[in-house]
Parts: C-alpha cells; sequence; structure tokens
C-alpha cells in the first residue's frame, strides 16, 4: 500500500525534492486530560472555534508543504478514520493522509515502534500531535536540518521552541504547562538538558543540577526558562530506530529526548529552532485549549483563522468589530449584547437581552432570554434556557442548561449532559453521561485507551455512540430517551430532572484543578502562590542563588541541607542569647536539629559563631574600635557555651573559615578591619588554639590572592604564634629529655 | 368656475395621495385648500384650449392616482394609455399627434410636478420611437403601446423592488440612517433590510409642512426599527450620529441633481460637510429633462405652510414644496438602472433623448 | 454542467487552495493565474447543444464564485471572472449577428413560429439584431420600456434554433458551437495579453506625466509604478521620495530598486509624508483595486497620504490596470473589502502575553493589521490605465463597458 502511495506522491512532487515530505500525526495524545470528553470523543475530533483540532493541524502541515500524513490513532480510532475518510483531505491536490490505526498501543514510543514496522517512512519527517495549532512555514527548519544533518549525521532530530514566559507566581506558561528549563548550546543550539520537572515540588526552592560535562568544552551555554515546548519536531529517519532500539522509550519528552541526552555512548544529538513571529502551541490542556482559542480569535494563526476558508472550515465566517466572528445568517435581537473577542455559529440563534463575552458558541445552539455567557465553550446543539449563567466553562454537543441555573468557573460538561432548572454547577466540576470508573487505573496517568477498552466503560459508550448519531440527526432532546429509567441521576450533582454524574478527582489532582482548567486562575490562588513565592524569595535571598545553577546534585542537597541547619540553629541560638532561653535547652535543641538535619558539629560551631557576630552587629557602634569592643564583651560572656562545640581542630578551622566567609559578606563588612584582633579574643578567651589558627594558615597559604586577605592580616600573630609553637616544641622536647 | 372646480380636484386628490390618515391633518387640508386655491386664483394656467379630450385624460390620471402603491409617472403612463386606447386615430402619425395633445395637457395641468413630466416624457419617447420602428399596422402598433403601456405598473414595481435590493446592501447593521421625506423606494429599501434583519435605526425629520417624516416614523414602528423624530432644523445636530442620508426624489435632472421635497438640499449639505454619504433612491422613469441651475430655475410648487403662531398679513410666506440639490451633494442614486454616480445619470438622458 | 476532467477540477482545487492559504497574493498573480485556469475551464468544457453560451456561463460561473470565495480580499479574481463572462456574452451575440446574415431564410422561419405562438407581431430581422445587441446592454432609460420583452424573443429565437435544427443540422451546430468556443478562447487570449502587458502600457504613458525635475511621492511598493517609474527616467531626471509602508515596509523594497535605476530616491517614514507633502509635484501610487464609483482600495497608510496630497493641492494620481477595475460599489469598505492580517508583523506573541489581564486570561495588549484603505473618488486625481488617463468620475463608464451587469454578483 505504502509503495502504490509513494510512486503516485512522486509523480506530483515537487521536482527538487525526489522523497515527498512526510508527517506522523500522533492522533492520540495517551493523556488523560481531556477526560470525561474524552471518553466518547477523541481529543483530536473536539472542535476548536467549531472545528476538529485536526483539521487545524492537518491544514498547516499541507499548507507548509507536507505530502503525505500517516496519522495514527488509537483512542476511537474508528471516529478518527470516518472523519477523515469523510473530509476533504481526501480530495486534496498533492496531499495524502493515512491512517494507521492500532488498538494497543499505549504509548507515544509504541506508536513510533509501529509506524517503524510498517516501515513507510523514507526520508526526514515531521513528528507532531494531532492538537497542534500553528501557521509556521517548515521550509526554514527543514533547510537547517539538513544543512546539520550533511555534516553532521547524528543530529537525529531538531525540535521547535517558541519565546513565552511562564507566569513568574504559577511558574506555568499560558498555555498551562509547567515551566520549562532549557540548556542549549547558543552557537549550534544544541539542547545539551531538557527539564520539564521544575514545579514538582513547588514548596522547595526551584534548584537545577546539570552536569558538568555539558558544558566543559563548550564556550558557553545557555538557561533558558522562557521557552516553550511547541512539540514539533523534524525528525531523521534514525529517530523511528532510536525508539525500536530502545524498546523501553514510552514518552516523547520523558523518556526520548531525556534518554537521548544522557546517552553518551551513541552521540546522537538533538537541536532546537526557535520560532519567531510564527505561531506554533499544542493544546494538552483544557487551559490550552483556551489560550489557544484566544490567539485564534486574535488572529495570531492568520491565515488560519475563522474568517478565512479551510479545509474542514467550508463556512467562513464574518470579521466585524472587536474580534466578533459571525456566521451570515445569525440572527441577533437588537437588545443581546456581543462582546469582544466571540465567535458565533452557523444556525444558532441568540434570544433577548443576552451577554455574551470572549465566548465561542458552536453550530446550532439555542440561546434563551437574559442569559450570560462568558469565557466559555458551547459546541453545537447546545440548548441554553432563560436567565441561565455560565463562566468559564466548556459545554460539550447537545447539552441543556435549564432556566436559572449557573454554572460555575472551570465546569466542563460532556456530551449530553442536562442541568436541572436553578441549580448551581459548582466551579471545576466535570459532569458526564459515563459514570466514573469506579478503580481508576493505578499504573500511570498516560492511558486514555486503556480506560477505554476496560469493561467499566465500555458498553455504556458504545451504548451512547450509537445514540449520539442518531440524536445528531433528530436535533431531538437526547437524554430523555437514552436514559433507561434505572439510571437514577443524582440531584445533588446535576439538579432536578438533571441528567448525568459527576467526577471526582483523584486526591492529588484535586487541589490542582485550577492549573490546567479554562478558567482563568482565581486571583486567591495567584495571591497564596505569590505569597509563597516571597516566602522563598526571602530564603533565597541569604544564600547565594546564583551560584547554586552549576553544581552537582549530590554536593547540592548536602549544602542546601547545611543552609538550612544553619539558619534554624543560629535562630536557636538568639534565643538563647536574646530571650534567655536556659543554655542547657538551647544545647539539647540544637543537639536535636544536627541530627535531624545529620550535619557535623563543626556546622553548629558555626552556626553558634555566627549568631554571636550577628548580635554584635545588632549593637550600635561607629568605629572599629567600638566593635571590637562589644564583640569582645559578647564573646567573654558566651564563651562557655561556644567552647561546647569546638572541642576539636576542624571545629576551629571552621569556625575561621566562616568568620573569614563573614568578613567578606556585605552584611559582616565591618568585622573586616578587625579580624586580627578578634581572632587575638578569641586565642585569649581559649576558644581558638594555636594549632587551629596554624592549620587554617597553612591551608591558605596555597589559596588566590583574594582569599588572603585575612591572612595577610594576622601575618604577624601567625608568626609570634609560630614561634611560641616552636618554643613550645622545644620546651616539649625538654620536658621529654 | 370650471376652472375653480379643477383647482379643487387636483389639491384634493393631492391631499388624497398624500394619503393623510386622521381626520385633524385632512382638516387641515382642508383649511389650506381654500388658501391654496385663492392663491393661485390670478394665475393663469397654460392649459390648451381642447378641453374634452384633455378633461378625460385628466380625469383618467386622477383616477389612477388614488391608488396609493402607484407613482404619479405610472399614473400617468396609464392614462395616456387609456388614451390610446380610446383613440380613433387611422395612422400612427396621427395617434401620436393625439398623445402629444393628451400629454401635454397631463404637464400643463400639474405643471410642478416633475415625475409627472418625466413620465410623460418617457412614454413620448417611446410612442416616436415605435412608430419609427414602421408599424404597418396601426391596430398592432396600438395593441403593442397598450401592453407596454399596461405593464408599466409592473416594471414600476420591479424597479422599486431592484432599487430596494441594491440599496439594503448598503445598509449595515448597526448603521444610523436619516431620511428626509416619505419615499415609497426608501421605505421598500428599509422593508427589506429590516426583513433581512439588518440591525439599524432610524432618524426622521418632521418634513413640515406636510409632516412625512410622521408617515415614515410611523412605517418604521410597524418594521420594528427604532425611530426617532426630529425638528427639521435639528438636522446639522443629529448629523453627529448619522452613518448616511437616504432620501428619495421626485425627479432626477440631468446634472445628475435631484429635485425632492424642501429641506433635502440642506440636509445635503449637512450631511456632505461631515463627511456622511448620501444616498438617493429613484426609479429611472423619475430622469427628468431639466437642467436647473439654481432654485430659481424650477417652476415653484407652492405648499400651504401652516403656522402655530398668526401672522400679520404683511409677512410674506415662502411657501415652496421642493428644492434642487446639485450633484456634488449626492455620493450615489440606486435606481432600477444598478447604482449610478450622479454623473452616470445625465449619460443614461442623453443616450434616451439624443 | 458537464463532466470536468479530473485534471481540471486538480487545477481548479490547486489554484482555490492557494488562495485560501494566501500563497498566491497581489492583484497581479491572482488575476493571471485566474485568467488561465478559466481558460482551461472553457477549454474542457462540453457544452450541450442547446444554450452552449449559458452553459459556459454557468460553468466559469461557478467555479468564479468558488474563487471569489476563497480570497474575497482579491478582488481582481472577480474581475477576471466577470470579464471572462462578458467575453462569453459578447462572443455568443456576434455569432448570432453572422448566422442571421448569413442564414436569413432559416431564421425567419424560426422566428415566426415564436411569433406566432406568443402571439407577437412579426419582427423583421433588423429589429431583432437591434433587439440582441441590447441583450449585452446594461438596463438603462432607453430600453426601459422595451427590455422586458425583447431579450426574451432574442433568447427563445436562439434556443429554439438549437432545438429545432439539433437533429438535423448538428454538424453544423458543431462547427458554431467549436466557433464560440474558439472564438470565447481568443476573447480570454486577448484578456491575459492585455494583463500581461499592462505595466508596459501604463508604464508608456509615462512621459506625459512626469516631467523634469519633479518630485514625485509614493508609499510601499507597486510593480506598476515600478515599470512607470522606470520608463520616465528614460527620457527624464527627477526625484523620488518613498514612504516605507509600515508594517510590511516594501518602500525600502522600492526606493531600493529605484536607487539601483539611478533615480535620485529619498525614503521617509509614513509619519513624514505630511511633512515632506509640500516639496512633491504629484503622488503617484499603484491601486490593489478601483471601485465602479471611482474609490481605489490599496494598502493602508495611502488614505493618508491622499489627504495630505489633498491638504497641499498635490495630484493624487492611480495607476491600476483594467484588471483591477471592479463593477461593485464599497458598500461598506472599512469592514467588507478588507482583511486583518497576523498580528506577529507590528507584534510579537510573547510581547502581547506579558499583558495577560489575569481575570478573563485575555491579553490586554493586543494589535490590529488591517490590510487596506479605502480612498474615496474625490480624493483622486487621476486613474492611469492601460486604457489611458481617466477621471474618477468617468470610471462608471468603464464598468459599463467592460461588465454585463448581470455578472455583478456571482451568485
Amino acid at each position: 500500500m505504502a509503495v502504490k502511495k509513494g510512486g503516485k506522491a512522486v509523480d506530483v512532487a515537487d521536482d527538487e525534492t525526489p522523497v515527498p515530505l512526510q508527517a506522523i500525526l500522533l492522533a492520540d495524545s495517551f493523556a488523560q486530560k481531556f477526560r470525561p470528553i474524552t471518553l466518547e470523543r477523541p481529543k483530536v475530533l473536539l472542535p476548536l472555534i467549531n472545528i476538529p483540532m485536526i483539521d487545524y493541524t492537518l491544514e498547516w502541515l499541507a499548507s507548509a508543504g507536507v505530502e503525505e500524513v500517516f496519522v495514527f490513532c488509537c483512542a476511537h480510532a474508528k471516529q478518527i478514520t470516518d472523519y477523515l475518510g469523510n473530509s476533504s483531505w481526501q480530495t486534496q491536490p498533492n496531499f495524502k493522509v493515512v491512517p494507521i490505526e492500532s488498538h494497543d498501543c499505549v504509548s507515544a514510543g509504541e506508536a513510533l515502534r509501529l509506524i517503524d514496522e510498517r516501515n513507510v517512512v523514507r526520508g526526514d519527517f515531521i513528528l507532531v500531535s494531532g492538537d497542534t495549532v500553528s501557521n509556521m512555514s517548515l521550509k526554514e527548519v527543514l533547510q537547517e536540518h539538513k544543512e546539520r544533518r550533511k555534516s553532521d549525521k547524528l543530529a537525529v532530530m531538531t525540535i521547535v521552541v517558541k519565546r513565552s514566559h511562564a507566569s513568574p507566581v504559577t511558574h506555568q506558561t499560558r498555555l498551562g504547562n509547567d515551566e520549562l528549563l532549557l540548556v542549549i548550546d547558543p552557537l549550534t543550539k544544541e539542547l545539551l538538558h531538557y527539564d520539564d520537572g521544575l514545579l514538582n515540588n513547588p514548596n522547595k526552592a526551584r534548584q537545577v543540577a546539570v552536569d558538568r560535562s555539558l558544558y566543559l568544552n563548550k564556550p558557553s551555554i545557555c538557561l533558558c526558562t522562557d521557552l516553550q515546548d511547541c512539540y514539533i519536531d523534524i525528525c531523521s529517519p534514525e529517530v523511528l530506530l532510536l525508539f525500536t532500539d530502545n524498546f523501553d522509550y514510552q514518552h516523547l519528552r520523558r523518556d526520548f529526548v531525556k534518554g537521548i541526552l544522557s546517552d553518551e555512548i551513541s552521540g546522537n544529538k538533538i537541536f532546537t529552532y526557535e520560532l519567531h513571529g510564527e505561531y506554533a502551541s499544542r493544546i494538552d490542556n483544557l487551559r490550552s485549549y483556551d489560550s489557544v482559542s484566544k490567539d485564534i480569535i486574535h488572529r495570531w494563526t492568520y491565515p488560519i483563522v475563522p474568517d478565512i476558508r479551510f479545509a474542514g472550515n467550508n463556512v467562513g465566517l464574518k470579521i466585524e468589530r472587536c474580534n466578533v466572528y459571525r456566521e451570515n445568517g445569525v440572527m441577533l435581537p437588537r437588545s443581546a449584547r456581543i462582546g469582544p473577542s466571540s465567535v458565533l455559529g452557523q444556525g444558532t440563534s441568540v434570544d433577548e437581552n443576552c451577554v455574551i463575552s470572549n465566548s465561542v458558541i458552536g453550530r446550532n445552539c439555542v440561546i434563551g432570554r437574559n442569559v450570560t455567557i462568558e469565557g466559555s465553550y458551547l459546541w453545537d446543539n447546545v440548548t441554553i434556557h432563560d436567565n441561565v449563567t455560565i463562566q468559564s466553562a466548556v459545554i460539550c454537543d447537545g447539552c441543556v442548561v435549564r432556566a436559572g441555573a449557573r454554572v460555575e468557573p472551570g465546569t466542563v460538561l460532556s456530551f449530553h449532559v442536562v442541568i436541572g432548572q436553578n441549580f448551581s454547577v459548582p466551579s471545576y466540576s466535570k459532569i458526564s453521561l459515563i459514570a466514573q470508573p469506579t478503580e481508576e487505573d493505578s499504573s500511570d496517568e498516560e492511558l486514555e485507551y486503556v480506560e477505554a477498552t476496560s469493561v467499566t466503560t465500555e458498553s455504556p459508550q458504545k451504548l451512547l455512540e450509537g445514540e449520539q448519531q442518531l440524536t445528531d440527526i433528530t436535533g431531538s432532546s437526547p437524554q430523555m430517551e437514552r436514559n433507561p429509567p434505572t439510571v437514577a441521576w443524582k440531584e445533588s450533582e446535576v439538579g432536578p430532572s438533571g441528567a448525568g454524574f459527576k467526577w471526582f478527582m483523584r486526591d492529588e489532582s484535586q487541589e490542582e484543578e485550577w492549573r490546567y482548567s479554562v478558567a482563568p486562575i482565581p486571583a486567591e490562588k495567584i495571591e497564596e502562590m505569590r505569597l509563597r513565592e516571597e516566602q522563598a524569595g526571602v530564603d533565597d535571598f541569604d544564600q547565594d542563588a546564583g551560584a547554586v545553577a552549576e553544581e552537582e546534585e549530590e554536593e547540592l542537597d548536602s549544602v542546601k541541607k547545611k543552609r538550612d541547619f544553619e539558619r534554624e540553629a543560629e535562630e536557636t541560638f538568639r534565643r538563647l542569647f536574646l530571650d534567655g532561653v536556659p543554655e542547657a535547652n538551647v544545647i539539647l535543641e540544637v543537639k536535636a536539629l544536627r541530627l535531624g538535619f545529620n550535619v557535623e558539629g563543626s556546622d553548629c560551631a558555626a552556626a553558634c559563631f555566627k549568631s554571636i557576630i550577628n548580635l554584635a552587629l545588632e549593637e550600635p557602634f561607629t568605629k572599629d574600635s567600638e566593635l571590637f569592643i562589644i564583640a569582645k564583651r559578647l564573646f567573654s560572656k558566651w564563651k562557655a557555651i561556644l567552647r561546647n562545640y569546638l572541642t576539636t581542630e576542624d571545629d576551629q578551622v571552621e569556625v575561621l573559615l566562616k568568620f573569614e566567609e563573614i568578613c567578606s559578606e556585605p552584611a559582616g563588612k565591618a568585622f573586616a578591619p578587625i579580624f586580627c584582633p578578634v581572632l587575638r579574643v578569641l586565642y585569649d578567651q581559649e576558644l581558638i588554639f594555636e594549632d587551629a589558627i596554624l592549620s587554617w594558615a597553612s591551608e591558605k597559604q596555597d589559596a588566590e590572592e583574594g582569599d588572603k586577605i585575612f591572612l595577610r592580616q594576622c601575618e604577624a600573630f601567625i608568626k609570634w604564634l609560630e614561634e611560641a609553637s616552636e618554643e613550645d616544641d622545644d620546651d616539649d622536647d625538654d620536658d621529654d629529655a | 368656475m370650471a376652472e375653480q372646480a379643477r383647482m379643487k380636484a387636483y389639491y384634493e386628490h393631492r391631499a388624497g395621495h398624500r394619503a393623510l390618515p386622521d381626520s385633524a391633518s385632512s382638516a387641515v387640508t382642508n383649511e389650506w385648500l381654500a388658501q391654496a386655491e385663492a392663491a393661485l386664483a390670478n394665475e393663469e394656467p397654460a392649459l390648451p384650449s381642447n378641453g374634452s379630450s384633455s378633461f378625460s385624460v385628466i380625469q383618467e390620471f386622477n383616477i389612477w392616482r388614488s391608488n396609493p402603491e402607484l407613482a404619479e409617472s405610472v399614473a400617468a403612463i396609464k392614462a395616456l394609455t387609456a388614451v390610446i386606447r380610446r383613440s380613433e386615430a387611422a395612422t400612427m402619425m396621427g395617434l401620436e399627434k393625439e398623445l402629444k395633445i393628451a400629454s401635454d395637457a397631463l404637464k400643463a395641468w400639474d405643471e410642478t410636478s416633475i415625475s409627472l413630466s418625466a413620465g410623460c416624457d418617457l412614454f413620448m419617447r417611446y410612442v416616436t420611437r415605435t412608430s419609427a420602428l414602421e408599424y404597418e399596422d396601426i391596430e398592432a402598433g396600438k395593441a403593442r403601446l397598450i401592453e407596454r403601456g399596461e405593464r408599466f405598473g409592473d416594471i414600476s414595481l420591479k424597479a422599486r423592488k431592484t432599487i430596494a435590493m441594491i440599496g439594503q446592501d448598503f445598509i449595515r447593521d448597526g448603521c444610523t440612517i436619516l431620511i428626509h421625506g416619505f419615499s415609497r423606494v426608501v421605505l421598500s429599501i428599509l422593508k427589506l433590510a429590516a426583513a433581512n434583519k439588518k440591525q439599524f435605526s432610524v432618524i426622521c425629520t418632521e418634513g413640515r409642512p406636510d409632516s412625512t417624516g410622521v408617515e415614515m416614523a410611523k412605517e418604521m414602528v410597524e418594521l420594528d426599527v427604532p425611530v426617532t423624530l426630529i425638528i427639521d432644523s435639528a438636522v446639522a445636530y443629529t448629523m453627529q450620529s448619522v452613518d448616511m442620508l437616504l432620501i428619495g426624489a421626485d425627479g432626477v435632472v440631468e446634472s445628475g441633481g435631484i429635485i425632492n421635497m424642501i429641506g433635502t438640499y440642506q440636509a445635503a449639505m449637512i450631511a456632505r460637510s461631515m463627511n456622511k454619504p448620501v444616498y438617493v433612491a429613484a426609479e429611472s422613469y423619475k430622469f427628468a429633462r431639466m437642467y436647473p441651475l439654481d432654485q430659481k430655475d424650477m417652476s415653484p410648487s407652492p405648499r400651504n405652510v401652516y403656522f402655530q403662531k398668526s401672522l400679520p398679513s404683511a409677512v410674506q410666506v415662502e411657501c415652496s414644496a421642493r428644492d434642487y440639490t446639485p450633484p456634488q451633494y449626492l455620493t450615489l442614486l440606486f435606481t432600477d438602472l444598478g447604482v449610478l454616480t450622479p454623473s452616470a445619470v445625465s449619460d443614461e438622458l442623453i443616450q434616451l433623448y439624443l | 454542467m458537464a463532466r470536468a476532467m479530473p485534471e481540471l477540477q486538480l487545477a481548479i482545487s490547486d489554484f482555490l487552495l492557494k488562495l485560501q492559504r494566501r500563497q498566491i497574493e497581489g492583484s497581479f498573480d491572482s488575476a493571471k493565474h485566474t485568467v488561465l485556469l478559466l481558460r482551461q475551464v472553457i477549454v474542457q468544457h462540453r457544452a450541450s447543444h442547446s444554450g452552449q453560451a449559458s452553459s459556459f456561463i454557468d460553468a466559469v460561473k461557478t467555479v468564479g464564485a468558488r474563487l471569489v470565495a476563497a480570497s474575497p480580499i482579491e478582488l481582481a479574481v472577480g474581475n477576471v471572472v466577470r470579464r471572462v463572462l462578458h467575453i462569453i456574452r459578447e462572443e455568443e451575440v456576434s455569432i448570432a449577428n453572422n448566422t442571421e446574415d448569413e442564414g436569413e431564410t432559416t431564421f425567419d422561419s424560426d422566428d415566426n413560429n415564436n411569433s406566432d405562438d406568443d402571439g407577437l407581431p412579426v419582427l423583421s430581422a433588423a429589429v431583432l439584431a437591434a433587439a440582441n445587441r441590447n441583450v449585452l446592454r446594461a438596463p438603462s432609460l432607453h430600453n426601459l420600456l422595451e427590455s422586458a420583452v425583447i431579450p426574451a424573443v432574442a433568447i427563445v429565437s436562439s434556443s429554439s434554433a438549437g432545438d429545432s435544427e439539433e437533429r438535423s443540422r448538428s454538424s453544423e451546430k458543431n462547427s458554431k458551437g467549436w466557433k464560440l468556443k474558439h472564438s470565447i478562447i481568443e476573447g480570454i487570449n486577448e484578456l491575459l495579453e492585455d494583463i500581461n502587458n499592462n505595466h508596459a502600457q501604463i508604464a508608456e504613458q509615462a512621459l506625459e506625466h512626469i516631467h523634469q525635475n519633479e518630485v514625485i511621492l509614493t508609499l510601499g511598493h507597486s510593480r506598476t509604478l515600478l515599470q512607470f517609474l522606470r520608463e520616465a527616467k528614460k527620457k527624464r531626471s527627477f526625484e523620488v521620495f518613498v514612504a516605507e509602508g509600515a508594517p510590511r515596509y516594501l518602500g525600502h523594497t522600492l526606493a531600493k530598486e529605484l536607487a539601483a535605476l539611478n533615480l535620485q530616491t529619498t525614503l521617509i517614514t509614513d509619519s513624514a509624508v505630511f511633512a515632506m507633502m509640500s516639496r512633491v509635484d504629484m503622488v503617484i501610487i499603484g491601486a490593489h483595486a478601483v471601485m465602479a464609483n471611482g474609490g481605489v482600495i490599496a494598502p493602508t497608510g495611502l488614505h493618508m497620504v491622499a489627504l495630505a496630497a489633498r491638504r497641499h493641492a498635490v495630484p493624487f494620481v492611480v495607476l491600476a490596470g483594467m484588471y483591477k477595475l471592479c463593477p461593485l460599489y464599497p458598500h461598506n469598505p472599512y469592514v467588507l473589502v478588507n482583511e486583518m492580517k497576523s498580528l506577529s508583523q507590528i507584534l510579537e506573541h510573547e510581547e502581547s502575553m506579558e499583558y495577560i489581564d489575569a481575570a478573563l486570561n485575555v491579553p490586554d495588549l493586543l494589535a490590529m493589521n488591517p490590510s487596506f484603505d479605502y480612498i474615496p473618488p474625490e480624493l483622486v486625481s487621476l486613474f492611469i490605465t492601460d486604457m489611458g488617463g481617466h477621471n474618477p468620475s468617468y470610471i462608471y463608464r468603464l464598468v459599463a463597458e467592460y461588465y454585463s451587469p448581470e455578472d455583478h454578483s456571482l451568485e
């Protein structure tokens, strides 16, 4: 089959490219972000501004010169192949859409292995998913990829990235993706590191570990957190082989990209291509569904916009003021206010006094009087009765919202759900006619497909699909005939005479529901996040945040631990010094901390020392001599407790190093001129012994010039000590003798 | 006295034609009828003396004109058709001569009506051309002329429909249209636009002295179109919020300008000075062979002007019912020949009469 | 419609897609492609015997309507479709007239039949010929009273001729059909030639308009204008100010092209147009389309230039090939005959996304990028087309000459 098609494609291909440009389109996201909607219809067929998503992707590929697209369908494969079979893509010249069906693939990796088996891909190909909206021209990126391949056979893949700032508060891009860290060689654009897990624990300070080997041979590397992965990959045929060879690769990014980057033996490389002035986004979750819809309405995706016809969009809407798109023949009463950035589909009727803003209304919807719709997505054949308020919701085909009901932000009403009169649907509800499967697949969130085949969901689904088609044609209210009387919808979930089951989110995700819903992030959530961020920001300030980035991971952990300990211990000591907490209690507490953080005694000494220094700095002084007097007084006052921690030479050296560190910091600068006198005090108070000072001095001997300021300052003192110790030695010798 | 009766009949018909519905205004009509008669008493109408035939054609004309759906020029053509039917002329030449007399009589009966004379001219032109095509058989020629004349009513209706189709394209959602005077063509445009669910609003001038704006406003209410009635002197005041001026025309003259109800000139001037388009809707049979250079070039068509306060008799009242709007104030004309620029009008007229 | 060849369908849908995807842009390219495609349509069209011309017209209209819908903004596409329709109508009439002359007897007999059926007086051939001539003309006062009947006679006569003779004289009919097709294709070829030569023909008039040491101002880029100035440069020396034409900045391209011709060229910003206008002798621009009322559709910024020119009483000259002449009136030029292009020519996507309104998830900073300005006819001093120079008020005459009114709407 493929050969025959290939032959044909060559006939019509451009004269310059003998091999037709091919693309693999994954029509299955292998994820569950759109559930429960995706139980009934595959994600790529969900309407985006009234046109199935897959049409946007195909239109872009076709206009960018792709000649053959392999559409890989898995979940609901039949629906997709049926759709494609009846679509205008079949008749388009120089463009071939070849569906590849599978029923047991559970990941992108498996899909690619299957395609590799079929042996249909003959050259460089473009790998995208069926939910990509873009208007980028592929010419340049393909050119770059080919050039690179000529000189470097190991450059197997080029991924397209686009500049996009994540919100500083939620660490989430506008598309609802987590903040992404890419390490890129700015000269070659080679991707060195890919990290999308920055957000894993929002409570922790955000830190990154980069392997030193990454930058050893590079003049510079670039750490970018302002890039967004467009999930558009230009791949060489080797990519398929790599998937076949590494049969444990499942996820394109988590497994494949990371795998390639960490595999130094084979040396395969991935490069990046940054988009400028063109648009590319992938609809991964409901938030990106909202954002991309708005981008389309605002015409970032020109010429793929609702008022220009393209395959799948053969109606052609008219654009009016304020980005309102209206199908010819949509009648509006004078009193209806259609606000900015809205779309009204064919055959939709809107009654008096409706207010619609920032919303997309599908085809053949009926909207009653005094209805307010804001920031919402109504698909086809939706019926909204009078006095309904809908905010930031997704309402699928055939839903009915009865009079006076309210739909709160973030709600998803799946196909043919009915909301009863005057019922208020709480925020972030998900309601479907299909009951939530009782036992969740605990393996992972991955698989749309596994669920779909499990017995619990399949039978109602089949039932629905059949009837859905039927009701789509007749257009009569569906749920009445459909629902066997035995099914009891709960009035508490859908209101009086409503229809649908409420879905409850799994515990972990429930809290985070707001992150990925269509509703804008509520102000209080942002405030909450900001407070948390500020907290973290204060912590970061103490530490040298800039230096953190390029340290090795294990080291990093201990440094961090130490720092935390230090802070805690300092606090404890302060309480002793200022609030007069009994000494014994403090010692006990510090001991507990020490065990808790698993640090050494020397750290306790340093912490104690630092709190005394801080104490000294808090007292008023004008001259160095005054500060010296204060310090001297404090050290003599608290020498007992400090001595507790200075039992070994190491502890003492540690304190010295700490002292040096404090003096070189801006906060402790005042101590720099009196470093030597203070050291003298410590020596005199028998807190630090001469051995410790000498070993510190010898350790410092080899340091850089800048690090030896304090050593210089103490030169006389050390010399004196050395002489003294020699005398001691002599004395000892004498004694021995 | 026959003169008097004729005048009375004329004004009664005129009043009837305007179709002022309520009794209050008809009372006014009767009142000013007397005044008009008095005003015109000393003016000698230029009526040809062959009374019997002229009287019949005028009667015929008045019968047709009482039908509110028919424009004046249509009525004129119907009346002329009746003349043909009654004619006993043996040759085409004879018939033509007879018609000429009748048409002159008609024109003279109401010199002020542009559409009447335009209709007469148009039909006469057609008669001349038909006879030039050498119909040997007078009966066949007559039949043909009658047939055309009969169908002219349909043509007129069709013309109105065409104009409505053309004109409604120019009405877009959310626009505000200023209307001066009552015009069946304008109304048909608005009716069609409203039927197509266009959302527009209308501002009507009062249209003194006949209160034509009130009529228009009533029609708008029936169409469920929001309407505002303003006094004639508020045109400049409201022009800011207006998107276009839409007017009918009594006649379209060779320069491409129009003759229409008094006040049109000033409204068009204001619209033009504020860069608002001025659209004229007029059937092509209203194109008249006239070339007025200024207002005084038109024969006056006095209309009673009613003032609320009684006037000292020494005060002269300007009571012209029409004015001439020069072409430079008009943007486009919607006619059954298509959308025309004012300069295209003279082309059409030259084509016909040269 | 007869079954069209799959090859033709392929060509049509290929062109449609290119229009939809805005891969073919600009009036010249789209007009030329349209003519080539329509010629193919005519060549491959197999008309049934009766009503030959009308079947051609139907075929062209069907394709034409699709093309116009694909990219309504390219008015030239619609113009060319209407021109082709006009050619078909014209050829039909001229062929009908020729047959009358050749075989008057047969025609008369046909005519008698019709007339008897309709109960109409006998019409001589001369009348019919006159009527046929009228078929093409726009409705006018001239034929107001006749229009209802005579075209009917004409149509009846031509079609009945076909019906009655179909069997007996099919060979002759075929040759007649072939003749019609042939002359239509010839007409289309002429049109194509006109389109191809329009730049040159407009440029030929350059010397009449540009004088020694004049200062010309323009905005953006136009192929016609480039040739026009190149032609003038051969005999005259003059200076050109080019406004850059944001956001596409095609003025930069034009300025460089002109400088390459050794023309003294000055690049100015769009906002400097008014400031520079006092030193300018003439503004010359290329149009995107010319509407029936003499209004001009041109790239954004040109209305401003026209107003500046009017303020300083500088002649504003518009160059436009005849295929840019559109028989439609601008009902609503600000909305209908325009297209909002991508914002990214003005604003980077990520820039806009920095100003998101958190409560609505809508960026507060957006851009508008309309393609065209509408310049009202009163601001235009002169049109220069391949047919010569015209006053804006004369444009309707050209429209009447090149288009049949029944084609104004392609539905």
